[in-house]
């Protein structure tokens, strides 16, 4: 089943060209990843508004907090879906319990897409340290990541899904650019 | 005020078809000893995410009752998750074992629940109950989904059942056996 995402979006928005969030959501759409979890972040707000569109035919489980995402995305998998999670950058320290003692160690993963605020540190100042340090946060971890290229996002969700392996691996989807 | 280990069997007997999600330290280990099956899934870390871990796999598997097996301990760490199952509904039975204890680091008291059932309830749960005595338990009627049920424990008297023996890998990979398998029937399905 191919996605139709080219109708109405809400708020009276007619999209006729395909724009990156669109083309991040297919990507992982086509690949097999048909249910979403995560926590909002304003650089992922087109992810969100296509994946809380009724006619979105995607699972997209809201969560209140991003380590319960995870946990949402992780039942999810180890019952047999391909879960991806969605998260603001500040979210990856809540994450990070349920990634050392649950997803690394139990061999369960998932690709994450999380917002770069606080890069290049012309941010509100709450992003200022996870904004430096979030690359080096992953690689501490061994969770591989790819930069969303906005003129190829394609490219990006097929470098990230490489990653992730065929489910061997934790790879991250990092958007700098709002989408 | 029931023993946790006997509670543990009699909700996993009296539920064979179900697959269950147990929070890690003494209650996986109690789980493990009391009512090993391969529908059992058990999380070593990750305290509070018994019930989001639950929820996805009552997604992905609508037509399996999943039961949720949390401590006071940690379903006082995650009500932020509550609402958030009930807005799914799934075939979920959510069970908060109570001794008012975080037995597994040494008896510590936890910090105040508040009452599970008026929390499940205001959350959105379908249906909310407490039983203190192995009658009660006996006798529950799950109807509603998903439904919380608050069961006052005692002290743990004797030692926790042993470590989980399987490696997190090995805990996978037979659950998703179990979960393909046909439901084992009666007593069959529980290993005492």
């Amino acid at each position: 089943m191919v996605m139709n995402l080219t109708a109405d979006l809400p708020g009276g928005q007619l999209l006729d060209s395909k724009n990156v969030a669109q083309e991040v959501v297919e990507g992982f759409f086509e690949a097999g990843f048909r249910s979403f979890t995560g926590v909002p972040c304003s650089l992922l707000k087109g992810l969100f508004r296509i994946l809380e569109d009724a006619s979105t035919p995607a699972r997209y489980v809201p969560a209140p907090r991003e380590d319960s995402a995870l946990g949402v995305a992780s039942g999810l998998a180890v019952a047999g879906e391909r879960p991806v999670v969605m998260m603001q950058n500040s979210g990856l320290g809540y994450s990070l319990n349920v990634l050392t003692s649950f997803n690394l160690i139990y061999d369960v993963h998932m690709p994450l897409i999380v917002s770069w605020r606080g890069h290049g540190g012309n941010d509100a100042v709450e992003h200022d340290v996870i904004g430096r340090e979030l690359t080096n946060l992953l690689d501490v971890f061994g969770l591989a990541w790819t930069v969303l290229d906005p003129e190829n996002p394609r490219a990006s969700v097929e470098a990230c899904l490489k990653d992730h392996d065929d489910g061997r691996r934790t790879s991250v989807l990092i958007v700098r650019e709002g989408v | 005020m029931l023993d946790i280990r006997e509670a543990i069997h009699v909700l996993l007997s009296g539920a064979p078809s179900a697959v269950c999600v147990t929070t890690c330290g003494f209650i996986t280990r109690d789980a493990y000893g009391a009512a090993d099956r391969d529908g059992n899934f058990y999380l070593v870390g990750s305290m509070g995410m018994a019930a989001p871990v639950g929820l996805g796999i009552a997604l992905a598997r609508p037509e399996r009752q999943v039961i949720v097996l949390d401590g006071d301990g940690s379903f006082a760490m995650n009500p932020g998750c509550l609402p958030m199952i009930a807005g799914q509904r799934p075939n979920l039975v959510h069970v908060v074992l109570d001794n008012a204890a975080h037995e597994s680091t040494g008896g510590q008291r936890t910090s105040p629940l508040g009452d599970p059932v008026a929390l499940a309830l205001a959350s959105g749960y379908t249906a909310a109950h407490a039983v203190s005595t192995l009658e009660e338990l006996r006798g529950i009627d799950l109807t509603g989904s998903p439904a919380l049920l608050h069961v006052r424990c005692e002290p743990r008297s004797r030692r926790p059942g042993r470590r989980v023996e399987l490696t997190p890998q090995q805990l996978v990979a037979r659950f998703r056996r179990g979960l393909a398998a046909r439901p084992l029937q009666g007593e069959e399905a529980v290993r005492c």
